[in-house]
């Protein structure tokens, strides 16, 4: 254990106005499980991308067994002994599991014997306990079994080194127990494993070290013996954040959200909503916290009424809404701003005016029963643009050419300007700058001071904390704990985020449900 | 010196008209090559190509004849590919709406033109739109690809009129041979002077002013276009997709029905196997290239019946059928192959991978 | 951007050069037409080398050139029968041609449409039955060789089932089916000839493929009515036998065909040709026969037995003679009802319009 694997010294990556990861110092040893832990942003991608040479360092040195590496593409990393498994599968589905371990391969000649690679990949899969069937289809393997062969192909490209990004996100409770089975009898075997996370359970039950990021820093490194999660979270999370809670509402009204025990599937098919609850009143901005895919998705599709619940009551100013499709939500006041703005909230190609009106066009106001005064649209448009302060260089030009900022102020004047009761947005400020983002949550809290509610979805605390009038914690479809403003326990939160079962620590107090 | 390949976020006009006249105007420039290497004279051939396509007021009206199915199958299509529908049974709908208008004038011989005519019409389009919204209807209730069922139904509906005239409707005085007894005078559509261009153009290009104005003033042609750029947007707007999908394949369907009444009615006189030597396919490359735009479509169809027609006349001079279609087929080739030129944007770059410029 | 529009003027430029420089070019090139010279097109349904129909009726082009030195004859191939035909025929009418040959069924009434607007041009339609004061049409009694052809795989046969594949449910082709049946029937009464349709012309992969079906189905000979040689390939390629039709199809598959009953339209388009610039033509309905050479059997590959051959030449020289008419009674049809009572003869009005099969026939015709 003396000599690191894996020495990575003061790697600094600069992309053009971030810096993801800032002198940055990391030692992986032979034969051990060192899970890489920080929020969504905190550089921990870009760090492992960088070891599996899929991006060149701006400044720093990367050792491999104490030689200085330089790597210009993951086949360099590959040499190396170092290999990634990616949160998006890079298999080719038709093909079956030998041919794609197969693929870009250089060794042997042009010939492949594929009864010897199909024994090869058996006795691999055998060693570490990954059982697939080398003659199977990808498409016909279950998620875990497409994640086992995604560990196989790096074991027989020779990996020593194996890198995973989030690799528990697509599993059930059931693989994600095998998984770490077999982990373990690879770092027992001699490899390194390095996997990323933000979940504190799986640090607790896996890892031997643990590093976590804030910011692109590394704020410290614990091993197994000394685990304190509350002073990871505290790392992961920051002790104190830099924000002044804007003005709280004053006027907060009747309910006019309500999940009951709501529950629903997710795109895999695998319960997106477990039994929610949740409610919102007039007046009242409700933060819901949590690490991106944990359901926030699903619960917004629920209530603009594009996923179908699966159980539970779904009620607007107390009446049922089950089952109303997103048309008539829309016209009850239900609106929804999606994190995809140019995949869902607008249509990339449309121009200004086109996207502004595609919730109106059926106005009288806008024309006939057949036509469209394009004239009247694009009056009332540019007066949205101005009022929003949207800046485009035409009000013709497609959309998908304007700046993120723009395109949010564009979404947002769309929906606000329909005066909605109830509004959803996810992640707002996602990719925006400094001014675009305290332009978006000026507009959030003035449509709050109108009476609307608005369930905010957001992964930075910092915004949640500033804007919200309550804050709930969002774990595996659920709700797991509540927050008045003015009760707010950050820590707390850190803990619930990254999924620790606080209640059974039976010290909080904090949880108002 | 490397060279790097972007899509464009957007295409200046100029190029979308520029590039794809220079392309065949390569394409010329090509095919002049092979011909000279194979003894011939491009002058002479391109000469005969334009000579027979536009040098005489016959060439040139039937120019416009060959172009009419064109332009309605080529508008037909489009309102279906404007919503990414991807319609390629064009052809099918073609003899479809034929079928139709013939089932009309043979049962119905004493009817007059002014009935007659808009019967046949009446018929066709609906035979058309039938045909086109069965493809619909299987995608909205069984996810049926459309690209395949309506290529499958083109063969259906084509074999159903060989059927037809090889079976029940031949001719009782036709000595048994495939043909449809001659429609009687009044269902045969007026033609100009003692040309075959018939009062099939008037209404293609009615449609065509009928679907720009449409595309661009109504609230369908709205609602089509944001299905047909961005289905998850429609649908977070609440946009009804499935009833679209129908409505659209009804229109491109009656439009490629009317196109087949069109052609029995103004050109053949009758209804025989074969009235279509694939309208319905070149229709579908008219409508890209003309970029589901209506009047450019016009132009496209009319510029397709020019090298078609003139593909005829070069086999006067003695250049094989093979050549003249090699010709066609390399002036598509070239206007769609420069369509990288539109759509993306080729740049060089230096060793170090920054960009040099445009 | 300014480069492309320079390029795609400078393209603009040249292609008008080119089409205004051919202009002139083109003007010049008609002269020499006006030497004299008789002009004659043709226009054929398929590519000439198609091996089979367009191919036999191209062979007649190059007799009538080798024996008529001073025609000129111009040929346009793969015209569809729809809308383009009328327009082809107008524009080789319009070109200065003195005689057009249309030589598919199709073409019979844009063919007898432009012949109106061109008094002075003749036409001659193939296979079809209209006149007029121009228009001629004529065909072969291909059935005598049909017929001719049967005997050869009657007497060939071991299984006893021939395979015919067939293009489409027409007189013409039904004809064919029935002197061919009756053929196989006068030497081997125990014979079938299994048809399967194709619903085609010209489709080669689609024809072979009916053949290899046929073939699968137990036949061991395949005749057809195509205009390609697809079921001769199939034939030799699974080593059975075949019989060609339109020319000498051996080339083409020299193990598999018997014989072939071929079309042999020199000598008729020389005197066409002749009688016009006599002028002598009259428009008639010419249905040219073994006698007149039109039809003929092309020779035997040397799988044939010498009695079968001794067999064929009997009856072609009684066919030639008018002894032996093949369609007379006493026929049956495939219900075993006599249709043509014995001492009886089919007339040529019955023939054109045959829509029944013989006894033996082992296929339907769609009504």
């Amino acid at each position: 254990m003396k000599e690191p694997l894996i020495r990575m010294t003061n790697i600094v990556k600069r992309f053009p106005g971030v810096v993801a990861n800032d002198r940055v110092n990391l030692e992986v040893y032979r034969g051990e499980i060192h899970a890489i832990l920080g929020e969504n942003g905190s550089g921990k991608s870009t760090l492992m991308s960088i070891l599996a040479g899929l991006y060149k360092p701006t400044e720093g040195t990367m050792e491999v067994s104490g030689v200085e590496r330089k790597f210009r593409s993951p086949r360099d990393a590959i040499a190396c002994g170092i290999g990634m498994v990616h949160q998006h599968f890079k298999l080719v589905e038709p093909f079956t599991v030998a041919e794609n371990l197969m693929l870009g391969q250089r060794r042997g000649g042009m010939l492949v014997e594929q009864g010897k690679v199909a024994a090869e990949i058996r006795e691999l899969a055998d060693r570490y306990g990954l059982a697939v069937d080398p003659d199977a289809c990808i498409w016909q393997l279950s998620v875990g079994e497409k994640q086992r062969v995604e560990i196989l192909r790096l074991l027989y490209q020779g990996s020593r080194v194996l890198i995973l990004d989030e690799p528990t996100a697509v599993l059930t409770p059931q693989e994600t127990s095998e998984l770490f089975q077999n982990l373990r009898r690879m770092a027992d075997d001699g490899c390194a494993i390095l996997f990323i996370t933000h979940k504190l359970n799986e640090v607790e039950s896996l890892s031997d070290r643990v590093t976590v990021l804030r910011s692109g820093k590394v704020v410290g490194t614990q091993v197994r013996a000394s685990l304190d999660r509350k002073a990871l979270v505290n790392m992961m999370v920051g002790k104190e954040l830099q924000v002044q809670p804007v003005r709280k509402s004053t006027r907060i009204g009747e309910v006019v959200l309500e999940l009951k025990a709501a529950s629903a599937l997710n795109d895999m098919g695998r319960k997106g909503l477990d039994e929610l609850s949740l409610s919102i009143r007039s007046g009242e901005i409700y933060g819901l916290a949590g690490v991106a895919g944990n359901g926030q998705r699903d619960l917004a599709e629920v209530i603009a009424g594009l996923r179908p619940m699966t159980g539970g009551d779904y009620l607007l100013d107390g009446e049922s809404a089950n089952g109303l499709p997103p048309r008539t939500l829309i016209e009850k006041g239900v609106s929804y701003v999606p994190e995809d703005r140019l995949g869902m909230g607008l249509v990339p190609d449309l121009n200004a005016v086109e996207n502004l009106m595609l919730k109106d066009y059926k106005k009288a106001e806008f024309g006939g029963r057949w036509l469209l005064d394009y004239q009247k649209l694009s009056d009332w448009a540019t007066g949205l643009v101005q009022e929003y302060d949207v800046k485009l260089s035409s009000l013709l030009q497609p959309v998908k050419l304007m700046s993120g900022g723009n395109l949010q102020k564009l979404l947002l004047a769309r929906e606000i300007t329909r005066q909605p009761k109830l509004m959803v947005v996810l992640y707002p400020v996602r990719g925006l700058d400094i001014g675009a983002i305290e332009a978006v949550h000026r507009l959030l809290i003035g449509l709050r001071e109108s009476g609307a509610a608005i369930l905010l979805v957001s992964e930075e605390l910092e915004e949640i904390v500033k804007l919200s009038d309550r804050v709930g914690v969002l774990f595996g479809g659920k709700i797991v704990g509540e927050f008045p403003a003015d009760a707010l326990d950050l820590e707390q939160i850190g803990l619930l985020m990254a999924g620790a079962d606080v209640q059974a620590g039976g010290e909080d107090s904090a949880l108002s449900r | 010196m490397l060279f790097r390949v972007e899509k464009r976020m957007t295409t200046p006009p100029s190029l979308m008209v520029l590039v794809p006249v220079a392309a065949a105007c390569a394409a010329m420039v090509f095919c002049a090559l092979f011909l000279l290497l194979t003894d011939r004279s491009p002058v002479a051939v391109y000469g005969a190509m334009f000579e027979g396509a536009l040098g005489s007021e016959y060439g040139f009206s039937e120019t416009i004849v060959k172009a009419i199915p064109l332009v309605l199958c080529g508008l037909g299509i489009s309102v279906a590919f404007r919503m990414q529908v991807w319609n390629i049974g064009a052809e099918g709908q073609f003899y479809m709406g034929a079928f139709a208008a013939t089932w009309v004038a043979l049962n119905f011989p004493s009817l007059p033109a002014v009935v007659m005519l808009p019967f046949m019409m009446a018929m066709g389009v609906l035979a058309g739109a039938l045909w086109g919204v069965l493809a619909a209807w299987l995608r909205n209730r069984f996810s049926v690809s459309e690209l395949i069922s309506t290529l499958m139904m083109n063969y259906i509906a084509i074999l159903w009129v060989s059927y037809l005239v090889y079976g029940p409707w031949r001719d009782p005085k036709g000595l048994n041979f495939p043909l449809t007894a001659p429609f009687p005078e009044a269902a045969i559509l007026p033609s100009v002077g003692d040309s075959r261009v018939h009062a099939g153009l008037l209404l293609a290009l009615v449609v065509a002013l009928l679907l720009q104005f449409v595309f661009r003033k109504s609230r369908w042609g709205y609602e089509i276009r944001v299905i047909g750029s961005s289905p998850s947007a429609a649908r977070y707007a609440g946009l009804d997709i499935q009833g679209n999908a129908l409505l659209v394949m009804c229109v491109s369907g009656a439009l490629c029905g009317l196109a087949g009444m069109v052609e029995v009615s103004g050109i053949v006189g009758k209804l025989q196997a074969g009235i279509s030597p694939g309208y319905g396919y070149t229709a579908i490359i008219v409508a890209w290239l003309a970029r589901l735009h209506p009047i450019a479509i016009v132009l496209v169809s009319f510029l397709f019946a020019i090298i078609q027609v003139g593909g005829f006349m070069v086999q006067t001079l003695g250049v094989p059928a093979a050549v003249a279609t090699m010709i066609q087929g390399a002036i598509l080739f070239f206007v769609i192959g420069a369509d990288i030129v539109t759509q993306y944007r080729i740049y060089r770059v230096s060793g170090d991978g920054s960009e040099v410029n445009d | 951007m300014k480069k492309w529009f320079k390029v795609s003027l400078a393209a603009l430029a040249a292609a008008a050069l080119l089409i205004t420089g051919c202009g002139g070019e083109k003007k010049k090139a008609e002269k020499p037409a006006e030497t004299g010279k008789t002009k004659v097109a043709f226009v054929y349904v398929g590519p000439v080398g198609d091996g089979g129909w367009s191919y036999a009726h191209d062979q007649g082009r190059k007799y009538l050139m080798e024996k008529m030195p001073d025609v000129e004859t111009t040929i346009v191939e793969s015209v569809p029968e729809g809308a383009d035909s009328e327009r082809v025929i107008t524009q080789l009418a319009s070109q200065g041609n003195k005689i057009i040959f249309t030589t598919s069924f199709g073409y019979m009434d844009p063919t007898i449409n432009v012949a109106k607007k061109f008094p002075n041009v003749v036409f001659m339609h193939c296979s079809g039955f209209k006149t007029a004061p121009n228009v001629g049409n004529y065909f072969g009694r291909m059935y005598e060789a049909r017929y001719l052809s049967g005997i050869v795989a009657g007497k060939q046969t071991q299984s006893n089932v021939i395979g015919y594949v067939a293009a489409h449910p027409i007189p013409e082709v039904i004809r064919g089916i029935n002197a061919f049946t009756m053929g196989v029937r006068s030497v081997n009464p125990n014979a079938k000839v299994k048809v399967l349709w194709t619903n085609t012309w010209y489709d080669p992969a689609k024809e072979k493929q009916a053949a290899i079906t046929l073939l699968d189905g137990g036949a061991d000979v395949i005749a057809q009515h195509q205009d390609t040689t697809g079921p001769q390939q199939a034939a030799q390629e699974r080593g059975k036998f075949s019989i060609g039709y339109n020319t000498d199809m051996a080339p083409m598959a020299p193990k598999a065909v018997l014989t072939s009953a071929v079309f042999n339209w020199g000598p008729y388009y020389v005197k066409v040709v002749d009688s016009v610039k006599k002028g002598t033509f009259k428009p008639e309905s010419y249905w040219g026969s073994m006698k007149d050479e039109v039809i003929g059997l092309a020779p035997f590959g040397p799988m044939v037995a010498d009695d079968t051959k001794k067999l064929v030449e009997e009856a072609k020289k009684k066919i030639i003679d008018g002894q032996l008419f093949v369609f007379s009674g006493p026929i049956k049809d495939q219900s075993g009802q006599v249709r043509i009572q014995a001492g009886q003869k089919m007339s040529d009005a019955e023939m054109l319009k045959f829509d029944w099969f013989v006894e033996g026939v082992d296929g339907t015709i769609a009504k």
